[in-house]
């Protein structure tokens, strides 16, 4: 199967069975979606897909057959930043965000976080804050970073806002 | 593996009582998560004036952004989970189906048969290896989800599908998964020797409770039941072992690498220098991964036996039937007290589930202390049972006993049509009374007053149940017996976050200016990393932004205590301050060199030495530059705790609820929660963690509850989508607030812990505000509407 990941064409051939979580962690070492349930409970593992509008979809890569992803794009939390630019500057808006709002503790979570906020945010660019609460709310988090990761989504939904606007 | 309680000195080295006072080490008391250890601290070379309140701070008391912040967001931030090593193999486990029994055939030949496996291990593999003292892989079954044997293979599928080809034969024997079944007569045994530890029950008495109870005027006696939580932190257990020679590394997701490397060298008969454990990253603990866990075990004696790097990572149903628990409890409380209020006696008898294993911590000990009383007892019975082993879960035993001593103290309230805050003030405890000692500062009494403000709690409505005018016409009834009924309740903590020795830091100048502080403590997302190096800038006057704290390494850093207990900031932040301001010492000397003026009167901030009053100055990195290869370089130390003074955090929470009184469901609407935790080195973290510990105990109290089949000794619920954690959506808005302040009698840096304390009032302020909604008294968490705890 062909598949394209941050931007990358990977040709890679896949067991049937095999899952897009195992192959990003496992064989390509993008290890920044996490392992945390392993049956599409808790969110760790949220990447986005190319969705059939354009807009990215949110998936649960632990859920998700690799082989199923032949063709498509896949974002991971490794490509919400700018390629090339490790400091704060490169940094996605909602990732400048959950750092502004200290929107994490322990940050196991923050990547399936962030990447089910950026899904939530291209489904619905102004939500309100019910609307994140209940959006976000299939993303666990243990350390109770709940209150700033509402904050931080809606700063980062403005911020992309306002960035769009700009003609 | 993990053992919190004091360990047992070796035969011959007793501490000798008649022992002459040696001018470096001297004992010293350490409270760890309400534990108190007698310890031998050395004395700090240094043990400098006390940061006070009116402190000039310039990087201390700001809210630094969390420092590795940037790691966490971008996905580089690298976990145990996250460690490859060449040539790693993929460990899984096969675990048992029922709760007591044997193994009667366990042939791992089909799993080994299929590509890409390697090997299996099984009890004769790790003979006298034990975790929560039993042996490890036992074909003796003591709780379901017991490993009975680990296979390796090239990928985590490939494993997991090679130990699910294990053919698995057990044999059922009765099985005592509750306390009721465990305490029966005749009940089968849990650990060989009866279902109740050898110091149990354990009593604790304080004046003549018999006596005060029969002269009481007021007595009120209730029952309350809190359930077995599960501490599901979003990381699991797990660790990866690799040996090269007799040299043993094992990157493993704990709380504590010193005490696991004890815990590993000791299971292996390893010396200690040929252990080293390191955690970078670390997905959550709350109490849970405070040793060698057993994964770390299995990956080290995998690891041995195959020649390979093994990475062996608990999955979720493992993680949440075979890695700690919070104990259920069952607390009869019996409270007395005066017309007045005044509390005369507190009697307690608790049964406390152990589990397969743990340590004796129990809900007694808030009861001696929160409260002045002078009769006090408690009897705790403590009980093996055929699960999972208990172990530490954040502020453990005080959440329980928080529970049943908060909401007898709010029964004892109506009983005596006395507010239920006015109580609490009334019974204001100015001392320590289990040692007869005083605090070192306690401002409980402000907490009360600000959290009234905040939280409004004088301006209460005159009829229970009244909805604000906001409230949706749907729900609007005209009568009084609304369908929505809104309750107002509080409580009161207190937490001995004092922290203590021994904890090693080393500061370090590099040749460019930048700084380096080395300590052997972790960050599990508390955000030690930040708060270490804010103490570090502030003492040494260097820009905090070039200070980079260095954690998670037995082998290259100094010894720091396990990240538990709160006691972090207490015990290594002193540490630190002492190193940095050994290395601004020699740093100022060197300067003074550099600029012809006496080291004394140099002024240093943002890493500029100045000459005050001349417009000389040079920076750290000037210094750096000329010094070369001449480290700036230093190591303190924690120092000894006061004498004979008690140190502990307090606050008070309050919680508004609304319950929905034909289905039974509780919201919460708000919290407010003020504490007295002495100085807060970084108030963006501190709120983080105070609204993490609510919403914790939000869960705790609401929804947590580990369910089982009492008849099959099954857990019903192991995984994240059945026991409930709270999401975005259950979060209320939480106000949380500190006292402005430093305990200068506790340590030199003014600070004691945060972690713990928000999470002990959260269960009996909502336990509390619902009784005040609906009448009736909740004995019983979680506050499900299926939850039968109902006291009319």
């Amino acid at each position: 199967m062909r598949f394209s990941i941050n931007g990358a064409s990977h040709e890679l051939s896949v067991a049937g069975h095999e899952t897009l979580l195992g192959v990003l962690r496992d064989r390509l070492q993008l290890t920044g979606t996490k392992l945390a349930c392993g049956r599409g409970e808790c969110g760790a593992c949220t990447v986005l897909l190319d969705g059939a509008d354009g807009r990215p979809e949110p998936a649960y890569a632990c859920l998700t057959l690799a082989a199923a992803c032949d063709g498509r794009r896949v974002t991971t939390i490794e490509g919400m930043a700018r390629p090339g630019v490790p400091t704060a500057e490169g940094l996605h808006p909602l990732q400048a965000a959950f750092m502004r709002h200290d929107a994490l503790q322990c940050g196991f979570c923050t990547p399936g976080q962030i990447m089910a906020a950026a899904a939530l945010l291209a489904a619905n660019p102004d939500p309100t804050e019910a609307e994140v609460r209940e959006g976000m709310s299939g993303n666990l988090c243990r350390c109770g970073a709940q209150p700033n990761i509402v904050a931080a989504v809606l700063d980062a939904a403005a911020v992309l806002r306002a960035s769009a606007s700009v003609p | 593996m993990t053992d919190p309680q004091p360990r047992a000195p070796l035969p011959g080295h007793e501490p000798t009582p008649a022992a002459p006072p040696s001018p470096r080490f001297r004992s010293t008391t350490v409270e760890v998560e309400g534990r108190e250890e007698v310890k031998v601290v050395e004395l700090p070379e240094l043990d400098p004036a006390p940061w006070t309140r009116e402190a000039a701070l310039g990087v201390v008391g700001q809210g630094v952004p969390r420092m590795d912040a940037l790691e966490k967001v971008t996905g580089r931030a690298r976990y145990t989970a996250d460690v490859v090593r060449a040539g790693m193999l993929h460990a899984a486990v096969v675990r048992a189906p029922i709760a007591s029994g044997r193994v009667t055939r366990l042939d791992v030949a089909p799993a080994l048969a299929l590509p890409g496996v390697h090997g299996a291990l099984l009890r004769a593999d790790v003979p006298g290896v034990r975790h929560e003292g039993l042996q490890l892989l036992d074909d003796v079954i003591h709780y379901a989800g017991q490993p009975l044997a680990a296979i390796c293979a090239e990928s985590p599928g490939l494993a997991a599908a090679a130990a699910r080809a294990v053919v698995l034969e057990v044999e059922r024997a009765p099985h005592a998964v509750v306390p009721a079944q465990a305490l029966a007569p005749g009940a089968p045994l849990v650990r060989g020797a009866g279902n109740v530890p050898r110091t149990s029950p354990r009593v604790a008495t304080r004046g003549d409770v018999d006596a005060a109870l029969r002269d009481a005027e007021v007595v009120v006696t209730r029952t309350y039941r809190t359930p077995v939580a599960l501490h599901t932190a979003m990381e699991p257990h797990g660790a990866v072992a690799e040996w090269v020679g007799d040299q043993l590394t094992v990157w493993e997701s704990t709380q504590g690498i010193f005490n696991t490397r004890t815990d590993i060298a000791s299971a292996f008969q390893l010396p200690l220098n040929r252990v080293r454990v390191m955690t970078d990253y670390m997905g959550g603990g709350f109490g849970a991964k405070n040793g060698a866990s057993a994964a770390a075990l299995l990956a080290v004696a995998l690891a041995r036996k195959l020649a390979r790097p093994v990475r062996c990572l608990w999955d979720r149903e493992g993680e949440q039937l075979d890695a700690g628990n919070r104990p259920a409890t069952e607390q009869r409380v019996t409270i007395a007290a005066r017309r007045d209020g005044t509390l005369v006696a507190i009697d307690v008898d608790a049964t406390i589930q152990l589990g397969v294993g743990g340590w004796l911590g129990g809900p007694g000990r808030i009861y001696h202390e929160l409260y002045a009383c002078p009769n006090v007892r408690t009897r705790e019975t403590f009980v093996y049972t055929h699960t999972g082993a208990m172990s530490s879960f954040r502020a453990p035993g005080h959440v329980e006993g928080a529970f049943g001593l908060e909401c007898a103290m709010d029964a004892l309230a109506r009983a005596l049509a006395i507010d239920p805050l006015e109580l609490r003030r009334r019974n204001y405890a100015t001392h320590d009374q289990v040692k007869g000692r005083p605090y070192s500062e306690k401002r409980l009494d402000e907490c009360y007053a600000v959290g009234a403000e905040r939280f409004g709690w004088d301006d209460r409505s005159p009829v229970r149940g009244d909805r604000s005018p906001a409230e949706p016409a749907e729900h609007r009834a005209p009568e009084r017996e609304s369908r929505y009924r809104r309750g107002r309740g509080m409580a009161s903590l207190i937490w001995g976050a004092g922290g203590g020795p021994p904890a090693y830091a080393t500061v370090r100048l590099n040749p460019d200016g930048t700084v380096d502080v080395l300590t052997g403590s972790q960050d599990l997302g508390t955000g030690s990393r930040t708060i270490l190096a804010q103490i570090a800038a502030e003492a040494l006057g260097a820009r905090v932004e070039d200070v980079r704290t260095v954690l998670g390494d037995t082998e290259r850093l100094p010894f720091a205590p396990n990240s538990w207990g709160s006691i972090t900031t207490a015990s290594v932040g002193p540490a630190v301050r002492v190193a940095a301001e050994l290395a601004r010492a020699r740093l100022l000397e060197a300067a003074a060199a550099f600029l012809g003026a006496e080291p004394q009167a140099l002024e240093v901030r943002e890493s500029i030495v100045r000459v005050p009053d001349a417009d000389r100055s040079i920076t750290f990195a000037e210094i750096g530059a000329r010094l070369g290869d001449v480290m700036i370089i230093a190591t303190g130390s924690r120092g000894p705790n006061p004498e004979k003074t008690a140190i502990a955090a307090f606050g008070a929470q309050f919680a508004e609820v609304e319950v929905d009184t034909k289905t039974g469901i509780v919201r919460v609407l708000r919290i407010v929660s003020v504490h007295d935790s002495g100085r807060i080195v970084n108030p963006t973290l501190a709120r983080s963690q105070l609204e993490g510990g609510i919403i914790q105990g939000i869960g705790y109290a609401l929804f947590e509850e580990r369910v089982l089949d009492e008849r099959l000794g099954l857990v019903l619920n192991p995984t994240t989508h059945d026991y409930k954690i709270p999401t975005l959506g259950d979060v209320p808005p939480i106000d949380v607030s500190w006292l402005d302040g430093a305990d200068t009698v506790a340590n030199h840096t003014g600070a004691k812990g945060l972690a713990e304390p928000p999470i002990i009032p959260t269960a009996p302020a909502i336990a509390n505000a619902v009784a005040d909604a609906l009448g009736v008294e909740m004995t019983e968490i979680p506050l499900t509407p299926w939850n039968g705890g109902l006291t009319v």
